[in-house]
């Protein structure tokens, strides 16, 4: 019986991924990003992996994302309340770690450096709300008519509406919006209290004005995407994955364009906690290894950790639920140099794709870890992608020769080696820490282009229980898009003290966030549904999120469980106890998740007789003190249950696996390579 | 000068040499100093998270540090991105902390304070914790807390009353104590605590979440040491010292020899106009040695506004750091090639029986001339002077209704511009050079104190003008919704904060003002009609800076209003509390900036079209206010202002 097909199509900054599930086999096609015209691209390798029997098309991507970090950006108009249009310009006023004494710290969005919104495009109103949401300053609907018309006149693409205390009272957001209408048209306006309805006046502001640019840049892409797609004969339904990994249909994704703009690197989450549920493994440190960078996320009892904001850049902030992912400045692409003493640091600086490596002459002449490792002979300069690319040993050696270190030349690459693995050891050690989990229970997930050549190494640093390399892991983050759920979700913020008192209003907000998911759903009656909510002690600035709250009606007796609930949480997680102290609630949640059809990985045969047999023999440089042997095999030749000794190389087109000495590899049911310590491997 | 190797061979050890000075590698140390100043930027967020005291969780006024072990002498080895100002007296305050105590006396679990600002530098609300870290029966470091509490009893709520005159109506002082031992409460600390402090709801909760915060910190260095090995370990921090020290030294080997002098002013003690406080220093620079001398500085003051030695020493090192070494990570080592002459009983040195509070302002204003003094040797490396004064507000009273009201360091004008560099513009708005703290929301503060921030905004023309423009002045306007005391204390409006260098010029001098409700009684409610313009100076009342009595607007060739003729400003409901603050100083010559970065300035409002004809002499054309992408440069004009502007110039 034949499978309807699904597509994922995961936009990256330098390349495509699309991989399609089609009869339970998977296939994948990789393609160089249309940075010109990306839903030219997406619609290509749509065409070429076929999309007219599929019935779902799930897309994530990180133009947006890229957009805003190169300011490449939509020309976005501010409004906001007079007396503050330079929220923007301050952000949270603080400096970041390395520019602490640095007196020519420049804050990366203000408006000395790089801005988002120019202070011109910045234009303040007249009105002002009190903070119990009474008016102190009417709207001055004239002032705010010509403000609109001077950002008419700048030929504004949209505008982002965000005034004080607006989070209480909308009602002149509301009417900025209706006068935008008036003045400009449809050009597209969003308003603070839809979009972030929460307090802390940069937090929405920037949450507003991002919101606004995705709109501009994805809805757009979006049309195309979906007309683009029919015309290829799909009739099957789109979905984009947002920042916690969650499916939406375009329309619903679009209405609040600023949820997809970390879609990217949490499908690679969403990736590994299917993997793992498929091989009975919940917890999970995952680590997307690319160019530039690693994203680290974890997965506990199954489920990713969730957070209700992302920073982009220091302090630059977009509330929105994420799956959470430290960012490490290591990967294949981090600059090796040399210290003040002598020392080998890597990073964060890249070589990215363009120089990229000195290995790819294409003239990069620093030395990065992909040289190091094509020195150490984990890659082989004819085998790199396949053989697509050939390797330059000698640009690598003279690289890594023009350091000015004392140190000589195998120490040089080892220990760029090492301090690469080192620093991305520390982006794992960060996140386990955040969350107090105890690495030595959690299996570290390998994959990006460089994970399964680096990650096998830290094994021993990070204390990890073993590594696991996922099938196709160099597209792994876009089979994420196929291991996902649909979920619909409303949430309303609405600051109250958490007592007996508030059940009703409780009560009456859970039932419009029900009513109102139930609205989304339509006809779709399998949902499950989830309550939610974020709360603080009084005097507390931070919430404790995502905290369960009973379903049906809330009277006192379920406040009371529901506070009883966030002093168990909090005291998990910060280790204190204050039962005396007063609650104040924040956000309540609803989410209705409907099962989605997903991924599913083909078993590999048992071999019948006899043990995987190497394809040739390499030689390991640098790592010990002298050169020693290593077996290489193929990945496509390996089959279930089959155990290779360290050291070892597995190849596949687009990765390399790299097994270090004393550590041992098992080839899984799935295909997945376990790779742990010789001793726990037996 | 710490025990140490000579770290002038740092770079040519061969590898075996490097282990057999620090008992491990390159790579081994290289990853236990980065790790600590993981484990101290981790702590530091727990505690930003979970804390109940505004001023630490929406300001973040604290730090987390490591400290290394007494054999070592106690250094500074790793620190979070906290505030600079704990910084300098980090070492010295642990050191006297434990001794005093007795190092015998400390058991894994304890938690050490002390607050007292002679033996550990800052002032008494800045509460010191101390966690020992034990291995082997022995200390091995200290994980360390300094945080703003925020009171510590004495004669005002918050502790921010400049008119304080002896250490006791300063407020509580705690010799060092356990406040947790063996990871239980102290009740008797506690009790005294808490019988002597106001918010004691805030601070208890805070001290247990400190206490946490602490106690991870060592989890995690115990992580370390169980990793790496006890040798590797205490190695590596001489290593993590060395190396700064080694990287301050070169930085000072590549200035030139010299000879220097700078000089910045503190406006007042508050007792009266005519004395303003110096702070005089005269640099000596002879190979890789620098000494710092302070003779000169003006003598204690009579009030809250002195600071310590040990405040001063924080000074020294982040001016010098600022100019020569700004990324090596701030540790002890910093100081072994620096000298500092402190002359006894000045206001950088004030004696035991002082009132010390407003130390932070004598650090400003010391930074600042030291980078004065530095700007001739650094030349086109010189740094612009940056806003100068924090100008804290500490406001208190009753709303109608009978329940009180308190706010402290949040409705001043705190943060402000720093000046322009050779890589370009100033900032706008920042933390002074050794603060780097997170600035309360408007929507933070108003559903907890009866005022509305009208205003924090950038004003045209502020900023000191060069090829590259320091920040610009900051206006900030908040209106009070209930009557109460204010207490004021701006303390840099006398004379420009922001200097020129290089060539460039000096931003604007600022000032303060309230402006008194006409029908200031507890019926009336405020209402925004009742809100100044805000270009109107003259229905206000002055508080500092230099205006025309006439206008009450800003002049430098004014009368300077002294803010301290009224200790405490007693206004009713609807009173308006206006700040502009200092702008940021200039980078080279004004004439040889881009007219088309002149052009955006106008655009965006930070020159006037007449500022930039008289500044910049750059003739920008347009009306930015309705058409701001109307605007276009006559080039004719410009070339032909400029000329004119050259020739009028004095010979230098």
């Amino acid at each position: 019986m034949t499978h309807a097909a699904m597509i994922g199509v995961d936009v990256g900054g330098t390349f495509t991924d699309v991989v399609a599930v089609r009869d339970g086999v998977i296939e994948t096609v990789k393609i160089a990003t249309d940075l010109i015209d990306s839903a030219r691209g997406v619609l290509s390798g749509a065409d070429t992996i076929g999309v007219a029997d599929a019935t779902m098309f799930n897309h994530a991507s990180t133009a947006g994302l890229n957009a805003l970090l190169t300011r490449r950006l939509p020309k976005v108009g501010l409004l906001c309340t007079a007396g503050h249009r330079d929220v923007l310009d301050i952000g949270q006023n603080w400096r970041p770690a390395e520019a602490v004494s640095d007196p020519r710290w420049r804050r990366s969005f203000g408006d000395a450096a790089r801005p988002l919104v120019p202070r011109y495009l910045r234009r303040g109103v007249r009105e002002r709300i009190a903070a119990d949401g009474t008016v102190f300053i009417p709207l001055d609907v004239e002032q705010a008519r010509g403000q609109i018309r001077i950002l008419g006149r700048c030929a504004v693409d949209g505008i982002a509406i965000c005034l004080l205390n607006a989070y209480v009272c909308a009602a002149h957001e509301e009417t900025l919006r209706e006068l935008v209408r008036a003045e400009l048209g449809d050009v597209l306006c969003v308003v603070s209290s839809e979009v972030s309805p929460l307090a802390r006046e940069y937090q929405r502001t920037s949450t507003t004005v991002i919101d606004a640019m995705m709109g501009i840049i994805y809805r757009a892409y979006s049309d195309r995407l979906v007309g683009g797609l029919r015309e290829l004969g799909f009739n099957g339904r789109l979905n984009y994955a947002d920042s916690a990994a969650m499916l939406a249909p375009v329309d619903i994704a679009m209405a609040r364009p600023s949820r997809v703009i970390f879609s990217g690197p949490a499908a690679g989450t969403n990736a590994s906690a299917h993997f793992g549920a498929l091989i009975d493994d919940g917890h999970l440190l995952c680590a997307d290894v690319g160019g530039t960078s690693t994203d680290v996320s974890v997965v506990i009892a199954g489920r990713p950790i969730v957070d209700n904001q992302i920073e982009l850049e220091h302090d630059l902030l977009v509330s929105t639920l994420s799956t959470q992912i430290t960012s490490v400045g290591a990967g294949g692409g981090s600059i090796v140099y040399s210290g003040p003493s002598g020392e080998i640091g890597v990073g964060p600086q890249s070589a990215g794709a363009d120089p990229g490596p000195a290995c790819y002459a294409q003239g990069g002449a620093q030395p990065t870890l992909t040289d190091a490792c094509l020195l150490i002979g984990i890659l082989d300069e004819s085998r790199f992608a396949g053989g697509a690319r050939r390797l330059d040993v000698a640009r690598a050696e003279a690289a890594f020769c023009a350091l000015d270190t004392p140190l000589d030349f195998s120490a040089r690459v080892r220990h760029a080696f090492d301090i690469g693995l080192h620093n991305i050891a520390e982006g794992i050690v960060d996140i386990t820490i955040r969350n107090g989990l105890d690495p030595r229970e959690y299996s570290l997930v390998a994959y990006g282009a460089a994970g399964p050549m680096l990650l096998p190494s830290l094994l021993d640093l990070v204390q990890a229980r073993r590594v696991i390399v996922p099938p196709h892991p160099g597209l792994f983050s876009a089979l994420g898009l196929l291991s996902a759920d649909l979920v619909f979700m409303e949430s309303r913020s609405h600051y109250l003290p958490l007592a007996g008192d508030s059940a009703q209003l409780i009560d009456a907000i859970y039932s419009e966030l029900d009513a109102a998911v139930c609205a989304q759903l339509g006809d779709r009656d399998e949902a499950r549904f989830h309550r939610s909510f974020d709360a603080r002690m009084t005097g507390q600035a931070y919430e404790t999120a995502f905290i369960d709250a009973p379903a049906g009606t809330i009277g006192a007796a379920e406040v009371e469980r529901m506070i009883a609930t966030f002093h168990d949480v909090y005291a998990l997680r910060a280790g204190n106890r204050f039962p005396e102290v007063p609650l104040q609630a924040v956000t309540f949640r609803v989410q209705a998740t409907l099962t989605t059809a997903k991924a599913r990985f083909p078993v590999l045969d048992r071999r019948t007789a006899g043990a995987p047999t190497a394809v040739r023999e390499v030689e390991l440089r640098h790592l010990a003190s002298a050169p020693y042997p290593c077996a290489e095999y193929a990945r496509s030749e390996l089959a279930c249950d089959d155990q290779i000794a360290g050291p070892a190389i597995v190849r596949e087109p687009l990765s390399t696996t790299f097994v270090p000495p004393a550590h041992g590899l098992t080839v899984g049911r799935y295909g997945e390579l376990i790779i742990a310590a010789r001793d726990d491997h037996a | 000068m710490p025990d140490g190797a000579r770290p002038d061979s740092l770079r040519e050890l061969t590898e075996p040499e490097f282990v057999a000075r620090y008992g491990a590698g390159r790579f081994t140390c290289g990853v236990l100093a980065n790790r600590g100043r993981y484990v101290a930027e981790h702590i530091c967020t727990a505690l930003l998270h979970r804390a109940f005291s505004p001023i630490i969780t929406f300001s973040q006024d604290f730090v987390g540090a490591i400290v290394g072990p007494p054999e070592q002498g106690y250094p500074l080895t790793a620190v979070n991105k906290g505030n600079v100002i704990f910084l300098g007296s980090m070492s010295t305050g642990v050191r006297n902390t434990v001794h005093e105590f007795g190092i015998e006396r400390l058991a894994p679990g304890d938690l050490l304070i002390c607050n007292d600002p002679f033996r550990v530098g800052n002032h008494v609300n800045d509460l010191c914790f101390i966690r020992p870290v034990f291995h082997a029966g022995a200390i091995v470091s200290f994980v360390v807390i300094r945080a703003h509490q925020l009171d510590m009893g004495g004669a005002i709520p918050g502790g921010f009353s400049l008119m304080k005159t002896s250490v006791y109506d300063n407020g509580l002082v705690l010799g060092p104590q356990l406040i947790f031992q063996r990871d239980r409460p102290v009740k008797e600390t506690l009790r005294i605590i808490l019988d002597n402090t106001r918010f004691g709801e805030t601070l208890l909760p805070d001290f247990y979440t400190i206490r946490s915060c602490c106690a991870l910190g060592e989890r995690l260095l115990q992580d370390s040491i169980e990793r790496y090995g006890i040798t590797a370990y205490t190695g590596a921090i001489r290593y993590n010292i060395d190396a700064s020290a080694a990287a301050m030294q070169d930085a000072l080997e590549a200035l030139p020899d010299g000879d220097w002098s700078g000089c910045d002013e503190v406006d007042s003690d508050g007792i009266d106009a005519d004395e303003t406080y110096r702070l005089v220093v005269h640099l000596r620079k002879r190979g890789a040695r620098l000494e710092v001398d302070l003779s000169g500085t003006s003598r204690q003051a009579r009030t809250a506004l002195n600071a310590t030695a040990l405040d001063a020493q924080t000074a020294v090192a982040l001016a010098v750091k600022l100019a020569l070494d700004p990324y090596t990570p701030f540790t002890s080592g910093l100081y072994r090639n620096i000298d500092v002459v402190i002359p006894d009983g000045s206001v950088t040195s004030a004696r035991p029986d002082a009132a010390v509070m407003f130390y932070f302002e004598v650090q400003s204003a010391l930074v600042n001339a030291i980078l004065r003094a530095l700007a001739a040797p650094l030349g086109s490396r010189a740094i612009g002077g940056a806003y100068g004064s924090t100008n804290l507000h500490t406001g208190a009273g009753f709303n109608p209704d009978g329940t009180p009201w308190f706010s402290a360091a949040e409705l001043e004008a705190q943060y402000g511009a720093w000046g322009a560099t050779d890589t370009g513009d100033g900032n706008n708005h920042s933390g002074l050079a050794m603060l780097n703290m997170i600035m309360p929301s408007v929507e933070e503060i108003e559903p907890r104190v009866p005022a509305l921030i009208l205003h924090r905004e950038y004003l045209p023309d502020t900023a000191g003008p060069g090829t590259h423009r320091g920040g610009a002045g900051l206006l900030k306007q908040s209106v009070f919704l209930s009557a109460g005391d204010h207490y004021l204390v701006p303390l840099h409006f006398r004379t420009p904060s922001g200097g020129g260098v290089h060539g460039g010029g000096d931003g604007r001098v600022g000032g303060a003002w309230f402006f008194t409700a006409s029908n200031a009684d507890d019926r009336t409610p405020v209402t925004g009609s009742d809100i100044p313009d805000t270009d109107d100076f003259g229905t206000a009342t002055v508080i500092a800076g230099t205006v025309d009595p006439h206008t009450g607007k800003l002049t430098a060739d004014g009368e300077f209003a002294f803010f301290g003729r009224r200790p405490v400003w007693r206004e009713g409901r609807g009173a308006v509390l206006r700040w502009i603050t200092n702008g940021g100083g200039g980078w080279s010559d004004p004439l040889a900036r881009d007219p088309e970065a002149v052009k955006r300035d106008v655009r965006d409002e930070y020159v006037s079209i007449t500022g930039a004809r008289r500044d910049y002499g750059v003739c920008v054309v347009g009306d930015p206010l309705t058409d701001p992408e109307g605007l276009v440069v006559d080039l004719a004009e410009t070339a032909r202002l400029r000329r004119d502007l050259a020739a009028r110039r004095t010979p230098r």
